[in-house]
């Protein structure tokens, strides 16, 4: 429609938007005008609600604009709009499958923005738009519908968690992928509780329990879902934390911007919100990290999770899950079999048709199986599954790939349950590390390592090595028996106890200077002294020495003092504080306590400080960085140490170095090949271009030089001529001149100086 | 320029005459544009392929149709057409096509933004005969009140303008219609400014948002549509000459005509309006108070009573202290108002 002409005066008055901005400078005097918009809107609404699908947008006005104008300044007449609210939400639950698209979407908008004045509350905006989205056929409401209620919850947890209004929302997430295990709304709920889980908006046990439930539906697109989310979750989570940490703001560079720029209020604004953002980092990041748990340890039942997954998607035969979604739920299964030590029996004697050489994906069967495998899993029902990967996979016969696969599964399974391998197989097995191909020599190799710490008295005695058959003989390293635990301790207990001695020593140095002067008789009554003096100092500081323990043999190597070696173990300190002061040579006999029980007094005779946990992480952190750095002696598998116990196992892993067996690489994946590590490589440019480039980045300019150089030849070209026609009294006069410029330093001259 | 040979024998090249030859086709010439096409088929919109001329039936309905048209001279010729066709039909016979067909398509030109659409839609309204609008009065209405609310002060006469010829056709349905008496009556003191104290307190009233149209004085021709419409909700029975006196004339007529032993016969008989039990709602959203119908005279006496007459004695008031043209409508309102007040809230 061709737009109404209007008067230049009433284009500036009559309009919607102007009076909107009206409104809000002084609501009280526009009431009338707005009055007046509210009937008219009210009349709208009428046409509209006897003909929601004939609604057309005749007229300059529409009912859309009526209803963005009303929501925008609904804040300042509460009392007229009472049902406002009210109205839209019926507008769109009722007619939203026939609604214009824009009139839907400008309603979804103003219900949000309702929300933001606090017109409506967020959990009555949530029932609204939760069941538009599930129920619309629209791509683009659900879209939207589907960004507005993430946001909504995002800033219902910005400031502190809204426990109840999450509440709610897992429940009817909850309810709507338990009522309909057939239907695919369920993916909703997926996608939104993944979505959440990932920004660590929610993460409870109820929104796992939304994808618990989910996996075990029985529509494939929400298996997958579940599955996915259980697989991928957490990573994903900490893709995102890391990501979220990466954006730093360089203030120094602000303030310097600040001090340089042209200062305007707008970027006064934008200065001292980035230092806002920035103060809000550098608390963040002192804070304590929240205690994070995965998906599948918060878990409430896994072995019946495990049981019903197993039972229902991949060993029955009504599951219409096709060979990767099952892999899927096998990965699934077995990780939490893995991780939880659960027993499914069933589920290894499933694995046992699957291995074989023609599977497709077999490696991630054969991942999962070892995945699937732990101590507590009898070895009798393990065993023939690896007596068939053998017999299947490694022989001379066959592919290299196909052989290191094989043998790197079995290593991993026996990396897991040792036991499940018997002696003949194990020396028939170890005999491929002679073997031509690189990738199957290797992971022999891998296996006769892992057979030298768990089990070497399976090998044969060439193969066991110096330290696996000096081991044997002193009887120090025993085969472990079927279901013995080994004892637990605190990983680098040993490294606090070794610092906190090496501290105490130093202080005692410091000290014991001063006292060596006086008098050597009384040594011992004086450590003594001074160990209750250090105790007591010790209750009011909190990061302070405050552990006394024995020491140990190396205190005797280290030369500088005598005095350490003496010091009573703490254990024994607290019997003498019991008794009397007289019995001080005790300690003499703690010493010969064996290092491991002092160690495990460490951790049970006191209560470990805050500061105490810090230093132990840091010591942690400090001993794997010396280990990576003093080089790898003998580097311990990747599989060994560095994976943690949650992360799965990959099928890449189970291939391994099957690359190796392959034939030799031509020179053009040879380039690919090196070239895949540097994606972000510049292309090849001179320092110079390098600099312009970085300056231009920054929005700086170019130097005097560049200009010139730049500089339009025509333009040039006159002075060039005139310079050629100076008389020799023009050159004189010129040169000097420049010469005092330069003296001054510049056409303006340094004036400062 | 020019002088060197490379220019020289550019230049001689742009004048060579082509070769031609025996047996060739012609050479193209360099600025030849290929402009043949393919096409599977080629498709020739809107031909009409009809000998006789359209009948003056299906010309009406294409003029309805193009009420919908995006330039405004366009609907207003349509409109000017329909107009004709219904006015130089042959006397008692139909329109060319019902009330109910015409006004989906008639209605939203109630806001349209062009003056002479609207001037011409109410010429058009005006050769409707009245016993059909009496029917359509529902679906009128909201586009009527739109009107009066609406941003543009032109649009807003306009609709008043409507109003008033509404009340004049069918009075007693509007006012007695849902929502026909306390939402209209709202937007008549919207329309004045009378609804709030503040407005009462300054001595001028108070100019409003946006300005005034083309179209002077405004606010006498609401106040004139205001007696009206105040005339056909509560004014007095008897004394009202106006279209709904024929009305109660009628009733009264039917229940005195009726021989000795038939009394209030008219009670008994199927209800000559289109849709009698329009007061149950059995179909419609629920009303509130705004939206309730108030079919007697006495419902609305009461609620206009109640909430509209201290704003709009306010209003008068001031209205007849500024004089002129503004105070003589104001009082001819005022006289309406007393007529009501001295007969009451009824008999």
């Amino acid at each position: 429609m061709v737009k109404r002409k209007l008067g230049a005066l009433e284009k500036v008055e009559a309009d919607l938007p102007n009076l909107q901005h009206k409104i809000r400078r002084d609501p009280k005097s526009y009431i009338e005008d707005f009055r007046a918009q509210h009937y008219q809107y009210e009349s709208h609404r009428e046409i509209f609600m006897a003909a929601p699908t004939s609604a057309t947008d005749t007229g300059i006005i529409s009912l859309r604009d009526l209803i963005d104008f009303i929501s925008h300044v609904a804040d300042c007449y509460p009392e007229i709009l009472k049902d406002f609210p009210q109205q839209l939400i019926d507008m769109l639950m009722e007619h939203h499958l026939v609604l214009e698209s824009e009139l839907r979407e400008k309603l979804v908008g103003s219900l949000v923005l309702l929300k933001k004045k606090e017109l409506v509350d967020s959990a009555t905006l949530l029932h609204t738009l939760f069941p538009i989205l599930i129920s619309t056929p629209s791509k683009t409401l659900r879209a939207l519908l589907f960004q507005k209620i993430l946001s909504e919850l995002r800033t219902a947890n910005s400031k502190s968690t809204n426990h109840k209004l999450n509440r709610t929302m897992q429940t009817v997430l909850f309810n709507l992928v338990t009522s309909d295990r057939t239907s695919s709304k369920a993916l909703w709920a997926i996608k939104l509780t993944r979505e959440l889980w990932k920004r660590q908006i929610w993460t409870d046990a109820k929104a796992v329990e939304v994808m618990k439930e989910a996996s075990l539906s029985t529509n494939e697109k929400v298996i997958v879902g579940g599955v996915r989310f259980f697989l991928g979750g957490d990573k994903e989570r900490e893709e995102m934390e890391d990501e979220s940490s990466d954006e730093e703001i360089d203030v120094g560079r602000i303030r310097h911007q600040l001090g340089i720029n042209k200062k305007t209020k707008k970027k006064a604004r934008t200065a001292h919100k980035a230092m806002l953002a920035h103060k809000k980092k550098e608390k963040k990041k002192n804070q304590p990290h929240p205690l994070n748990f995965s998906a599948l340890h918060l878990l409430h039942d896994p072995q019946g999770f495990a049981e019903t997954l197993f039972s229902k998607h991949l060993q029955s035969n009504k599951s219409k899950l096709n060979l990767e979604q099952k892999l899927l739920v096998l990965q699934l299964v077995s990780r939490l079999v893995g991780l939880h030590k659960l027993h499914i029996m069933s589920l290894y004697s499933y694995f046992q048709k699957f291995l074989t050489p023609r599977q497709p994906s077999v490696t991630s069967f054969l991942a999962s199986l070892a995945q699937a495998s732990h101590d507590l899993v009898p070895p009798d029902v393990l065993e023939p599954l690896i007596q068939k990967i053998a017999n299947e996979f490694v022989s001379e016969a066959s592919a290299g790939e196909v052989a290191t696969a094989g043998l790197n599964a079995i290593r991993e399974i026996c990396v897991r349950q040792p036991l499940a391998m018997n002696e003949t197989l194990l020396q028939d097995l170890v005999m491929y590390k002679k073997s031509k191909d690189k990738g199957v020599m290797m992971a022999s190799k891998g296996l006769l390592s892992l057979f030298r710490d768990v089990g070497a008295s399976m090998l044969k005695k060439r193969d066991r090595g110096k330290e696996a058959s000096m081991g044997l003989r002193s009887g120090e390293k025993e085969e472990r028996r079927f279901g013995q635990q080994e004892t637990g301790g605190i990983e680098g207990l040993e490294l606090l106890e070794q610092w906190k001695e090496e501290e105490r020593r130093r202080k005692r140095q410091e000290k014991g200077l001063a006292s060596d002067a006086e008098d050597d008789e009384e040594e011992d009554e004086e450590d003594n002294w001074d160990a209750w003096n250090v105790e007591d100092d010790d209750d009011s500081d909190v990061d302070g020495e405050w552990i006394n323990v024995q020491s140990d043999d190396e205190i005797e190597i280290s030369d500088s003092e005598d005095e350490g070696k003496d010091r009573p173990s703490k254990k024994a300190k607290q019997e003498e504080k019991a008794k009397a002061e007289a019995e001080a040579e005790e300690p003499k006999k703690a010493d010969e306590v064996s290092k491991e029980t002092a160690f495990s007094k460490l951790a049970t005779t006191r209560i470990l400080t805050p500061a105490d946990l810090a230093k132990l992480a840091e010591l942690r952190a400090q001993a794997s960085v010396d280990a990576a750095l003093s080089g790898s002696k003998r580097r311990p598998g990747p599989t060994a140490s560095s994976r943690h116990t949650d992360d799965p196992l990959t099928a890449e892993e189970i291939e391994g170095l099957a690359a190796l067996s392959a034939a030799k690489l031509t020179r053009e994946e040879k380039i690919a090949h090196a070239k895949e590590g540097k994606l972000d490589r510049a292309e090849h440019k001179s320092k110079e271009a390098k600099r312009r480039e970085r300056k231009q980045e920054q929005g700086k300019s170019t130097t005097n030089k560049e200009k010139a150089r730049k500089k339009n030849f025509l333009m040039t070209l006159g002075k060039a001529r005139s310079k050629n026609k100076r008389s020799l009294v023009e050159t004189r006069a010129v040169l000097k001149a420049h010469h005092d410029r330069k003296k001054r330093g510049g056409k303006r001259g340094n004036v400062g100086n | 320029m020019g002088s060197s040979t490379k220019r020289k024998k550019e230049k001689k090249q742009d004048f060579q005459k082509p070769k031609l030859k025996v047996g060739k086709a012609r050479p193209k010439p360099e600025n030849y544009t290929d402009t043949s096409f393919k096409s599977k088929a080629i498709v020739l919109n809107q031909q009409s392929l009809q000998l006789t001329a359209p009948s003056s039936n299906s010309q009406f309905t294409h003029h309805l149709s193009l009420l919908s048209s995006k330039s405004d001279t366009q609907r207003r010729d349509s409109l000017a057409h329909l107009t004709t066709s219904i006015t130089s039909r042959p006397v008692n016979s139909p329109l060319p096509q019902p009330v109910s067909v015409m006004l989906p398509s008639l209605l939203p030109l109630l806001l349209d933004a062009s003056n002479n659409v609207r001037t011409q839609l109410l010429k058009l309204l005006r050769t409707l005969p009245h016993s059909d609008v009496e029917d359509h009065v529902l679906q009128l209405l909201p586009y009527v009140r739109a009107g009066m609310t609406h941003l543009a002060p032109d649009i807003r006469v306009s609709a008043v303008e409507i109003l008033s010829w509404l009340v004049e056709s069918a009075g007693e349905q509007v006012v007695s219609c849902a929502g026909g008496w306390i939402k209209t009556l709202n937007c008549f003191l919207s329309v004045l400014g009378w609804h709030t104290d503040e407005s009462a307190k300054w001595s001028s009233t108070r100019a409003s948002f946006g300005k005034s149209g083309s179209k002077g004085k405004p606010m006498v021709k609401v106040l004139g549509a205001l007696a009206e419409f105040l005339d056909a909700g509560v004014g007095e029975p008897g004394a009202s000459a106006g279209v709904n006196g024929d009305q109660n004339g009628n009733d009264a007529s039917a229940s005195s005509a009726s021989p000795f032993p038939l009394s209030e016969t008219g009670h008994h008989m199927i209800s000559a309006s289109a849709a009698p039990y329009a007061y149950l709602n059995l179909f419609g959203q629920p009303r509130d108070e705004e939206g309730e119908m108030y079919e007697t005279r006495e419902d609305r006496y009461r609620v206009f009573a109640t909430r509209f007459l201290p704003a709009v004695d306010r209003g008068l008031k001031s209205a007849r202290e500024e004089g002129g043209e503004l105070g003589r409508a104001a009082s001819g309102v005022t006289k309406v108002l007393k007529g009501a007040l001295s007969y009451g809230p009824g008999p």
